[in-house]
């Protein structure tokens, strides 16, 4: 009884600094943030929804708002086309390919995400390395690959691969063989036996790989500022630019809350999804 | 140990994964080599498919006082936060594994949040709580700025890795008369190691990553890496960026090789399920 409230004591304790750090940093200046967004004018009393009335108002912001959830939804997508057949047949094939595939696939991950958007335009630019060899190739007249939306869905889809690949793998690697055999012994064909056992046994980590992908894309700052184009933007730069550019830091602070609403609204999909989880290996 | 049937060798199977690993291989070593090529280019005029190389530009980056200063504040500050994360967040990480505490799971989520919101808007509160504590422009500041991007990585893997160990190698120790203390020390820690490996490595490529709040509180005279990569990304020559991504790469580079026999043996994977 005393030894479990020591231990209980003991666990908060050690979780208390970085505890305060997130407290200090993250969750205080999120909530000021909130409240300064739904301040009412000098004089008055009360919150007023008045700054998101006003931001929303525009239809720059509407565009970008719209224009910031297609890309990520796009992206999105694409990665998770990309990634699942990636696990699948890393968990499934031998041989050397497929451990050689395992290095190639998470050195972006290692790449700071300036130096990929860099490298991405190098490579994707009018006069780049692609036009360069289609050029060789007799191919001269072809849609621009960056500086658009198509540049960010790209390298938003070359950052992502390795963290999407990761989370799918795990979970298809937790799978037993046995289950996958037997599937197997009574009859069942490659395709049923994706989408009756792989599928819905890797349900929960697809879960958290899809919802973290669209919170770390649709808030991504760096790819779209220096991949993309000028308008429609992509939300993190149109914020960024309302405070650096144009001084107009209640614009952008309410910006910030609205893109951490949508955020917010798919990552309840993943807390929902990881604490059902925790619950059950505690 | 086989369910390779499910991805069984046919000719015509083992042709379609070859032509997908090169498109794939295409797609994420092309960009890198190319960039790897600008490094080197004196000019590189269209069509050509190489450029003429020399290392003028290397000269041209090194020489460059405010570039030599930038890579000495980034040498400085991501191992500064990667340490100080490490020492708050390891220990309580290993209190999320292995102690029963109140609201241990909505804590441990809790760190997630770190991630979810937009973070423009947070450095926009943070700026005015560091001004508030003369911590703008400062060396100190720079590194809280860092420390926050690295403490989902430095509580989530190490939870997993903690977690992953056998508790009854810990409670063998135990019971032949060892203290929690050294238990943790000469049992858990060394079998934790490669794991924590791992997690100290994520979060300083986090730290040295980190360009968006940097900006923010260091400005003007504590810049690192990356905010300069802003610069020069969208104002000078591309060798120029070339140069200086090739330079930022560099730890990176040895983090991959040192980390791949882990990567492997799938810590990473174990960090990320949780």
């Amino acid at each position: 009884m005393t030894g479990s409230r020591r231990e209980g004591a003991l666990g908060l304790a050690l979780v208390l600094p970085p505890l305060l750090l997130l407290v200090f940093l993250i969750v205080l200046p999120a909530i000021t943030a909130v409240l300064d967004t739904l301040a009412p004018p000098p004089g008055a009393s009360g919150l007023t929804l008045a700054r998101y009335a006003q931001v929303l108002s525009a239809r720059i912001v509407r565009a970008d708002i719209a224009f910031s959830v297609v890309v990520t939804l796009v992206s999105v997508a694409a990665v998770f086309c990309l990634s699942y057949p990636l696990a699948l047949y890393l968990r499934f094939a031998e041989g050397r390919l497929p451990a050689v595939l395992a290095v190639l696939f998470t050195i972006p991950l290692f790449v700071p995400v300036v130096i990929a958007s860099f490298a991405m335009i190098t490579f994707l630019v009018n006069h780049g390395l692609i036009s360069t060899v289609l050029y060789h190739l007799g191919i001269q007249r072809f849609p621009p690959l960056v500086y658009n939306a198509t540049g960010i869905v790209l390298t938003e889809v070359w950052a992502s691969i390795p963290f999407a690949v990761l989370i799918l793998g795990a979970g298809l690697q937790a799978i037993d063989d046995a289950l996958i055999d037997s599937a197997r012994d009574v009859g069942a064909g490659r395709l049923r036996t994706f989408v009756s056992i792989l599928l819905p046994l890797n349900a929960t980590p697809t879960m958290i790989a899809l919802t973290l992908l669209f919170i770390s894309i649709f808030g991504s700052f760096t790819i779209p500022y220096l991949v993309g184009g000028n308008a429609p933007q992509m939300l993190g730069v149109t914020m960024t630019n309302y405070l650096t550019q144009y001084f107009r830091r209640a614009e952008a602070v309410t910006m910030a809350v609205i893109a951490f609403a949508i955020s917010a609204a798919v990552g309840a999909v993943y807390v929902v999804s990881v604490s059902r989880r925790e619950r059950g290996t505690v | 140990m086989s369910v390779g049937w499910y991805w069984a060798v046919g000719g015509l199977r083992r042709a379609v994964a070859l032509g997908a690993f090169l498109a794939l291989a295409a797609f994420i070593l092309g960009p890198l080599l190319t960039l790897l090529l600008w490094a080197f280019a004196g000019s590189w005029l269209f069509p050509n498919l190489l450029p003429e190389f020399s290392l003028k530009w290397w000269a041209y980056v090194l020489g460059n006082a405010d570039v030599t200063k930038a890579i000495r504040m980034s040498f400085l500050s991501a191992p500064a936060a990667t340490l100080l994360s490490a020492v708050i967040c390891i220990p309580a990480a290993y209190a999320f594994a292995r102690l029963e505490f109140p609201g241990r799971r909505v804590l441990l989520l809790s760190f997630l949040s770190a991630n979810a919101f937009p973070k423009i808007g947070l450095y926009v509160s943070i700026a005015t709580l560091l001004y508030r504590l003369n911590l703008m422009d400062t060396f100190a500041g720079v590194v809280l700025i860092q420390v926050i991007n690295t403490l989902l990585f430095m509580i989530w893997i190490p939870t997993g890795t903690f977690r992953g160990i056998n508790r009854n190698l810990e409670e063998a120790a135990r019971d032949v008369g060892a203290g929690p203390l050294r238990t943790f020390f000469q049992v858990t820690l060394p079998i934790a190691l490669p794991g924590l490996l791992v997690a100290l490595l994520f979060a300083f490529l986090a730290a040295f990553d980190e360009a968006q709040g940097t900006l923010i509180v260091g400005t003007p005279n504590h810049i690192t890496m990356p905010v300069m990569m802003y610069t020069l990304v969208l104002s000078y020559p591309q060798p120029v960026g070339a140069v200086f991504s090739v330079l930022l790469s560099l730890p990176s580079l040895v983090f991959l090789l040192v980390a791949q026999r882990y990567l492997r043996a799938g810590y990473l994977a174990a960090g990320y399920s949780l």
